[in-house]
């Protein structure tokens, strides 16, 4: 039911804006419209153009360039859908129109003003609130964390409270420059000092830092006292004391349990990194004491390491704005590498650093790569495990979810690297999770550990072998293990009436009990009917009999159709008005099947509802059939009837004959036009399949053909079924309720033998039937009519929806209906007869 | 279970045909001395109720004693529709035989296979004198018969959990099949109103003169119950049989057992659906329903496609969906003949069409297709009419070089020329008040003759009836109006 979800969205969407216009329409306009362009080449493509146009376009060009700068630096996911979805707005009048009347309103509902908004135009501002409702998701990212709460994390560190252990500046104002003068050729050997001071974290006296915001570089005061020449110098040395503090600001800050292993492994790494660089200026240190430094040398001797500190301020700083965790660390150092192309040395540093930051995750990794096991303590992987219910306490809704909900894929946290093979993993895991729940142990010859490379991926490979692993171990425990293709079959026997026999035979029991308001029905009788049907037909040779169950659902099918529909139409909303009617036995019945895990997985709680919908719609004809079958056998007794007699009941046989021949023609189009070929097209796929993921949509393809092509997704075509069946059933009744009067008739057939004046059997019958106000003839003919106008507003229907090209298997139906053109001429009368009326009247 | 039907074999075209068989299938069991089969030609139509016995064990992987055979024990068959377990594991048939004369049924009784029957339901006269080829007497004698008859029917039927009706095998013109068939109708239809009567009813052979003269009013007699008493008649025509036998099967001197082969195939596809359950038509009722819609043309023909025999199994055709079915509309493969009569536009009152092998649903809808494009049946002009077609497996333990094949039921209006003919001959008879001594010898016809002229005057009815049904006023037809 896929194309369902759409229409969901739409429904939802619809609900949130208060509007009350069809979603129907909207779904076929968007169907029509087709191909929702990839959201993934939508994302780079676009930008340049919308940011241009948005440009031009704002009031506030400035303001507007500065946000987009600061939310492109911060990297925020999705900026480019989001930049277009203004654009669309800014060009839309009464959209905007719109939305800026609706923006008082969104105010009062979400007190949670965004950030962003301020700077933008106002226009921009209603439209994000506007799509705060819509897009949550969206809107998470376009808010950057709030600042305060990262406040109120840090003040329990001890770089807050012991800030004197900080290997940091100090945001102190109260140190102030040194007023002293030193002579200018003393001034370089202070001044080295200092500027060695400050490459530790530690204020000189000539130089001071100054802390801006917390994110932003450090930059220096130096003194005014200090010559010009030595200015230079220094200020072209001083960079590397402020990469050099905001490295270590990020090794100090990324301690908390919120930042992520990936942060801290990354910590790890750069503080391996800044004890080299501290050796490093512990040696320019004892050089300046055996005066052998002048400002012209260290010049010289930190060039090296100037780079590979600007790459290490690069690296942090880049995190530290985006508030990058987990993957989006190791993407955003995986760029940075793609970035420098050219420098091996700095390459080969970024490498180590991801290297060394990627361990934690790829541990993630293998363990679910390898195992299926979630061990993410600071949720940073980018599969998230969202067990909410124990599997034993609700084995069947458990298995309906499981697969889509139980793992789900946070796409931020995907590391770039991994963006193509995010799905493999995702599976991979989860087949191992589903082999493991079922008991069995996965039996690995070895184990490759998962590395990061940055040329040739090897861990790809690893993952890819794993994948097909456990492709193909869980797909063996379902298929061959746990007879999947077996219980299928089952259910198909049951549910879709294949096992003729047990249909006949659980009929043959429980019609008498099924024929009872719902309410009235002993469920545990009809269980126990069922047990014996089963026992006593073929269907004893099914290992799974016993898990069929019978249940009494108390609405009838074309309420649950119009409700996974969600098609708000007139017509439901009409038939909602009176769905509160009670429903008999044969109207609520379904069977339900109990399924184990990992069965559970395919034949879930949501395939088992379409199952039941099949299985009502079947069964409800079949019954009608039975019905109509045994008004036949009543009537074989007017064999004996007089010919007068027997006339009078003609009218009457043969709208039974054509209501059994439109029945059985339906039913043969279901069953061995549908639902067996489908079965077999089903088989002939289910041979192919890798994966427990393709089974699944093989599966839901299948069930999808059914739904759609016996004629249950089309809400009119089914109220018409519905309503052949209601005529049939009331004709039935009456017929059975007017047999009684048979034996009058054939009485009469016996005198009348011998005797000539015979009692017409229709003038007893219409004394009785007067309490329904007419005749046995008038009402067979008042059935007659209905019958057929509902069967031709039926095949009308089929002819409309056979014009399209997926839909030519329903004119089967109108083919065999009408073979010998009987209802075709029907309706050349019908149309004769209006033009006579128009022309006369 | 359900659907049980309970077979009553009547007379020598239901038992004898057992004893042929036996000799036909052990070489070592000599018959031949025993039996005076002087013209296998004439005995041909006794031999229906055997063969399809023997079919139905073949087809279920049933011995001829009764025990399943060991590559039999897996099927998902429904052996329970015409069979029964004994405490011991038996299948037993639900069959009934009865016979005025001891001849057969003796022979029956003394061969080893005697065992697969339930001994108790061989019913045998004691005064064993046959019926005499006298309707009146086949019937005079089974209303004599009738508590003892009725003892084992009562059985049979409270023995089955939800019994569906009543197979009858017997022919039309002799007189135990006839006579007492007919009574075995009327009871049966009165003590089991709401139970399924199907008949297989062998018609005489109109090319030969027959042996029995007073066939005529044997035929129109029993004609009148079938009309009135049974829900269904399968029609086996025995002119048709041998016209089949020698023109399609190309056999110069059919020999009684290669019709019998027909005549049992058609018996045992017609049942298929029941037997080996699928989607659709698992009950006799839903299968012969839509064939008959009004109750009193109930006569039906049968075709059967492809035809051969065990010794042209050489020259396989390749058939198809549509081969099947276009050549099941063909006259020539009808086992009923009748006269092509050019004035009445006799047509289709509906048809089904059992077809069994591997076949795509498709297919069926394409053959269906055109056959309506090429109009090749016609079709009754006062209601829906077309082509049912029930898709049915195969037994799994017969071979068959076919890839598919074709049963075809039909409801034809022209069946009635059949009746016509019966009608022409009994007046010739009747105009010369011929051979009615033995008649009168009877109680029913000791006082007068009302019974012949009543089972004329419904014949009548039912031939006009027919008639009827090929025009569109038919549903507002009445014979007196017509007249």
């Amino acid at each position: 039911m896929s194309e369902f979800k759409l229409h969901h969205l739409i429904v939802e969407l619809i609900e949130l804006l208060g509007s009350s216009s069809a979603p129907e329409k909207h779904v076929e306009r968007l169907q029509k419209e087709g191909a929702i362009t990839n959201p993934l080449t939508l994302n780079t493509v676009a930008t340049q153009s919308c940011v241009r146009q948005l440009i031009t376009n704002s009031p506030n060009s400035e303001l507007f360039i500065k946000k987009y700068e600061e939310l492109k630096s911060k990297k925020v996911d999705l900026l480019g859908p989001f930049m277009q979805l203004l654009e669309f707005i800014s060009v839309d009048r009464e959209l905007k129109k719109y939305l800026a009347e609706n923006s008082s309103l969104a105010q009062t509902t979400s007190k949670s003003t965004i950030i962003t908004n301020e700077d933008l135009p106002k226009i921009f501002k209603n439209v994000i609130k506007a799509v705060v409702e819509g897009e949550k998701k969206l809107n998470k990212q376009t808010c950057p964390l709030n600042r305060q709460n990262d406040a109120i994390l840090t003040k329990y560190t001890w770089s807050t409270e012991r800030p004197r252990l900080s290997w940091d500046f100090q945001a102190d104002s109260t140190i102030s420059l040194a007023q002293k003068v030193v002579p200018s050729i003393s001034q370089e050997s202070v001044l080295l000092w200092d500027i060695l001071q400050c490459l530790k974290g530690i204020d000189g006296f000539y130089i001071v830092s100054e802390i801006s915001s917390f994110y932003s570089p450090v930059t220096f005061k130096i003194s005014p006292d200090v010559g010009i020449s030595f200015k230079q110098l220094t200020q072209q040395i001083l960079p590397l004391a402020s990469y050099y503090s905001t490295t270590i600001r990020f090794v100090e800050e990324k301690v908390l349990p919120d930042d992520g292993q990936v942060n801290h492994a990354l910590r790890g790494a750069l503080s391996s990194l800044l004890r080299d660089y501290l050796l490093f200026i512990v040696q320019l240190e004892i050089e300046h004491i055996r005066g052998k430094l002048n400002l012209q040398k260290l010049w010289f001797y930190i060039q090296p390491t100037m780079a590979t500190m600007s790459i290490l301020n690069q690296i942090t700083s880049t995190i530290c704005k985006a508030n990058a965790r987990g993957g989006k660390v190791l993407s955003l150092l995986h760029e940075q590498i793609n970035h420098m192309s050219s420098e091996a040395k700095s390459k080969e540093l970024c490498l180590f650093l991801i290297k060394a930051a990627s361990i934690p995750y790829m541990e993630i990794l293998e363990k679910w790569v390898y195992k299926g096991v979630i061990c993410d303590p600071y949720h940073e992987f980018f599969v998230e495990d969202n067990e909410l219910i124990q599997r034993e306490e609700l084995p069947m809704d458990y298995s309906a979810d499981y697969w889509e909900k139980r793992y789900t894929m946070r796409t931020e946290r995907i590391p770039v690297f991994l963006n193509e093979h995010a799905q493999t993993i995702l599976r991979t895991g989860k087949y191992f999770n589903v082999i493991r729940q079922c008991g069995k142990t996965v039996q690995w010859g070895k184990q490759e550990p998962l590395v990061y490379q940055h040329r040739d991926q090897k861990f790809i490979f690893a993952i890819d072998r794993a994948y097909s692993e456990a492709a193909r171990t869980l797909l063996e425990v379902l298929i061959q293990e746990n007879d999947l293709m077996g219980r299928l079959r089952s259910v198909k026997n049951y549910f879709l009436l294949a096992q003729g026999d047990f249909v006949v035979q659980f009929m043959n029991l429980c019609e008498a009990e099924l024929s009872k308001n719902m309410y009235d029905i002993v469920t545990h009788r009809l269980l126990s009917l069922l047990e014996v049907a089963l026992r006593l037909s073929t269907a004893d040779s099914d290992s799974y009999k016993d898990d069929l169950k019978p249940e009494l659902l108390p609405y009838d099918l074309q309420y649950q159709m119009f409700r996974i529909l969600s098609i708000q139409t007139t017509e439901e909303k009409e038939y909602c008005a009176h769905a509160d009617k009670v429903l008999t036995g044969l109207e609520a019945f379904v069977f339900n099947y109990d399924v184990k895990w990992p069965v559970s997985l395919v034949i879930n709680r949501k395939a088992i509802a379409c199952y039941q919908m099949l299985f009502r719609h079947l069964f409800y004809c079949k019954h009608v059939e039975r019905l109509l079958c045994r008004v036949w056998i009543s009537n074989k007794i007017a064999k004996t009837f007089t010919h007068e007699a027997a006339m009078a009941y003609r009218q009457a046989f043969s709208l039974r004959q054509r209501m059994l021949d439109c029945i059985q023609h339906l039913e043969y189009y279901m069953m061995v036009e549908v639902i067996e070929p489908n079965w077999l097209t089903f088989l002939n796929k289910m041979s192919k399949v890798s994966n427990v993921d393709d089974v699944l949509s093989v599966h839901h393809d299948l069930q999808d053909s059914y739904l759609k092509e016996c004629m249950l997704t089309d809400p009119e075509l089914l109220a018409c079924i519905t309503g052949l069946c209601a005529v049939c059933i009331e004709f039935c009744e009456f017929m059975q309720h007017m047999s009684r009067y048979f034996i009058d008739a054939e009485l009469t057939s016996m005198i009348g033998t011998c005797q000539d004046d015979i009692l017409e059997p229709e003038s007893e019958c219409s004394g009785n039937s007067n309490i329904e106000g007419s005749s046995f003839e008038e009402r067979i003919g008042f059935l007659d009519n209905q019958f057929t106008a509902v069967l031709i507003r039926l095949l009308n229907r089929i002819c409309d929806l056979g014009c399209d090209n997926s839909n030519e298997k329903l004119l089967n139906v109108v083919c065999r209906l009408d073979f010998n053109l009987f209802y075709t001429q029907i309706l050349v009368k019908k149309d004769s007869s209006k033009i006579v009326k128009n022309t006369s009247g | 279970m359900p659907c049980e039907m309970i077979t009553l074999q009547l007379g020598q075209c239901g038992n004898q045909s057992k004893l042929l068989f036996l000799m036909a299938l052990i070489s070592l069991f000599d018959f031949s001395n025993s039996l005076s089969v002087t013209n296998p030609t004439h005995l041909l139509p006794l031999s229906v109720g055997f063969e399809f016995w023997k079919r139905l064990c073949a087809e279920h992987g049933i011995s001829p004693e009764g025990i399943l055979e060991d590559y039999a024990t897996e099927g998902t068959d429904r052996k329970d529709v015409f069979f029964y377990q004994s405490d011991d594991e038996h299948y037993i048939p639900r069959a009934v035989l009865l016979d005025l004369e001891p001849r057969v049924i003796h022979t029956i009784m003394n061969s080893p296979y005697s065992k697969l029957y339930n001994p108790e339901n061989i019913y045998l006269s004691k005064h064993g004198g046959g019926a005499g080829n006298n309707w009146a007497s086949g019937y005079h004698q089974g209303e004599k018969l009738q508590e003892e008859i009725f003892d084992i029917l009562d059985r049979e039927a409270d023995g089955s959990d939800s019994l569906e009706g009543f197979v009858l095998c017997h022919s039309i013109a002799g007189g135990t099949g006839s006579g007492m068939g007919s009574f075995m109708l009327e009871s049966l239809a009165d003590r089991f109103p709401k139970k399924l009567i199907e008949t297989y009813s062998v018609f005489p052979n109109q090319d030969e003169i027959s042996d029995v003269v007073v066939q005529p009013y044997n035929s129109l007699l029993t004609l009148k119950r079938l009309t009135q008493c049974a829900d269904c008649v399968v029609v086996l025509d025995n002119t048709a049989l041998n016209r089949i036998a020698s023109d399609r099967l190309h056999i110069q001197n059919p020999s009684f057992t290669q019709i019998n082969k027909l005549v049992s195939t058609i018996m045992s596809v017609s049942t298929t659906t029941l037997r080996y359950p699928s989607y659709m038509n698992n009950d006799l009722v839903g299968l012969i329903a839509p064939l008959i819609p009004t109750p009193r043309l109930h006569f039906l023909m049968t075709g059967y496609t492809p035809l051969t025999t065990d010794q042209e199994g050489a020259s396989v055709r390749k058939t198809s969906v549509l081969d099947v079915m276009r050549r099941l509309l063909q006259p020539k493969n009808m086992m009923v003949s009748t006269a092509l009569d050019r004035n009445a536009a006799h047509c289709y009152i509906s048809i089904l069409n059992i077809i069994q092998g591997e076949v795509d649903p498709t297919q069926v809808h394409k053959s269906l297709q055109r056959i309506r494009e090429r109009k090749l049946a016609q079709f009754i002009p006062w209601g829906p009419a077309s082509i049912q077609v029930a898709l049915s497996r195969k037994s799994p333990y017969i071979q068959s070089t076919h890839r598919v094949s074709g049963l075809m039921l039909a409801n034809h209006t022209n069946i009635s020329s059949l009746f016509d003919r019966a009608l022409q001959q009994y007046d010739k008879l009747r105009k010369r008040e011929a051979f009615l001594e033995q008649f009168r010898k009877e109680k029913m016809f000791e006082d007068n003759l009302d019974e012949l002229d009543n089972s004329r005057e419904v014949v009548d009815y039912l031939v006009k009836e027919y008639q009827a049904a090929t025009r569109s006023d038919y549903l507002t037809w009445s014979p007196s109006k017509a007249d």
